[in-house]
């Protein structure tokens, strides 16, 4: 296999990734998910306090996300696909901006009211993806609406 | 970019809904190139000229800004 071939070949497999998407039902199975993790997670906080729980409903609401993120529109249009990477762009740039500006956000309002315990936090890894994936969800819908 | 679609479908007589049936698109998206907030691929400018029978540049026109 000649160094072009391998190319082509890498190229094609880049292709099909980029083209991979969930059928329209999904987006219900991932509202469904997200739900039942949003609710799971809250009675955990209140009733339950099991570090399991919190942990299987945190990964709840980024799968559900995910399924949601990538499942088709009804009609996928050029017109979608370029509304869906627009919203992506959008997403990324807003997740890095804000895992940038979070710790030092936390940083100033612990100052502020708990002079005592001020200290420079990193922010997690879910804090990231969870911002990512919902501004991405919720980007998509606000571009969608501006174009009906 | 400028373009004659809405001209184009009145002559046509058809709706947006109609000409979206037609080339396999929503109906948002022949809205949204009739109001210039999209511009089409090359592919569905094609379509676009076939369904009205008219060359692609006699729908679609570059303007200064291009």
């Amino acid at each position: 296999m000649n160094l072009k071939s391998i190319i082509e070949c890498e190229a094609k497999g880049f292709e099909k990734l980029n083209k991979y998407q969930l059928p329209n039902h999904y987006k219900k199975i991932g509202i469904a998910i997200l739900i039942i993790s949003f609710i799971s997670i809250f009675i955990n906080g209140f009733s339950l306090n099991q570090p399991e729980v919190k942990i299987i409903s945190k990964f709840g609401i980024l799968i559900g996300l995910l399924i949601i993120s990538i499942s088709k529109e009804l009609l996928e249009d050029e017109l979608v696909i370029k509304l869906r990477m627009q919203s992506y762009t959008f997403a990324f740039i807003a997740a890095v901006g804000y895992s940038l500006m979070l710790p030092f956000i936390n940083y100033l309002f612990d100052i502020t009211f708990q002079s005592a315990n001020a200290t420079l936090k990193e922010i997690g890894d879910f804090t990231i993806l969870w911002m990512l994936l919902i501004v991405q969800v919720l980007y998509f819908e606000v571009l969608k609406k501006a174009h009906k | 970019m400028k373009n004659k679609l809405k001209i184009e479908r009145a002559i046509l007589d058809i709706t947006q809904d109609e000409l979206a049936k037609k080339i396999g698109v929503s109906r948002q998206t022949i809205n949204s190139i009739e109001t210039n907030r999209y511009v089409p691929s090359t592919i569905l400018a094609l379509k676009i000229s076939k369904v009205c029978n008219k060359a692609v540049n006699d729908i679609f026109i570059l303007d200064d800004n291009d």
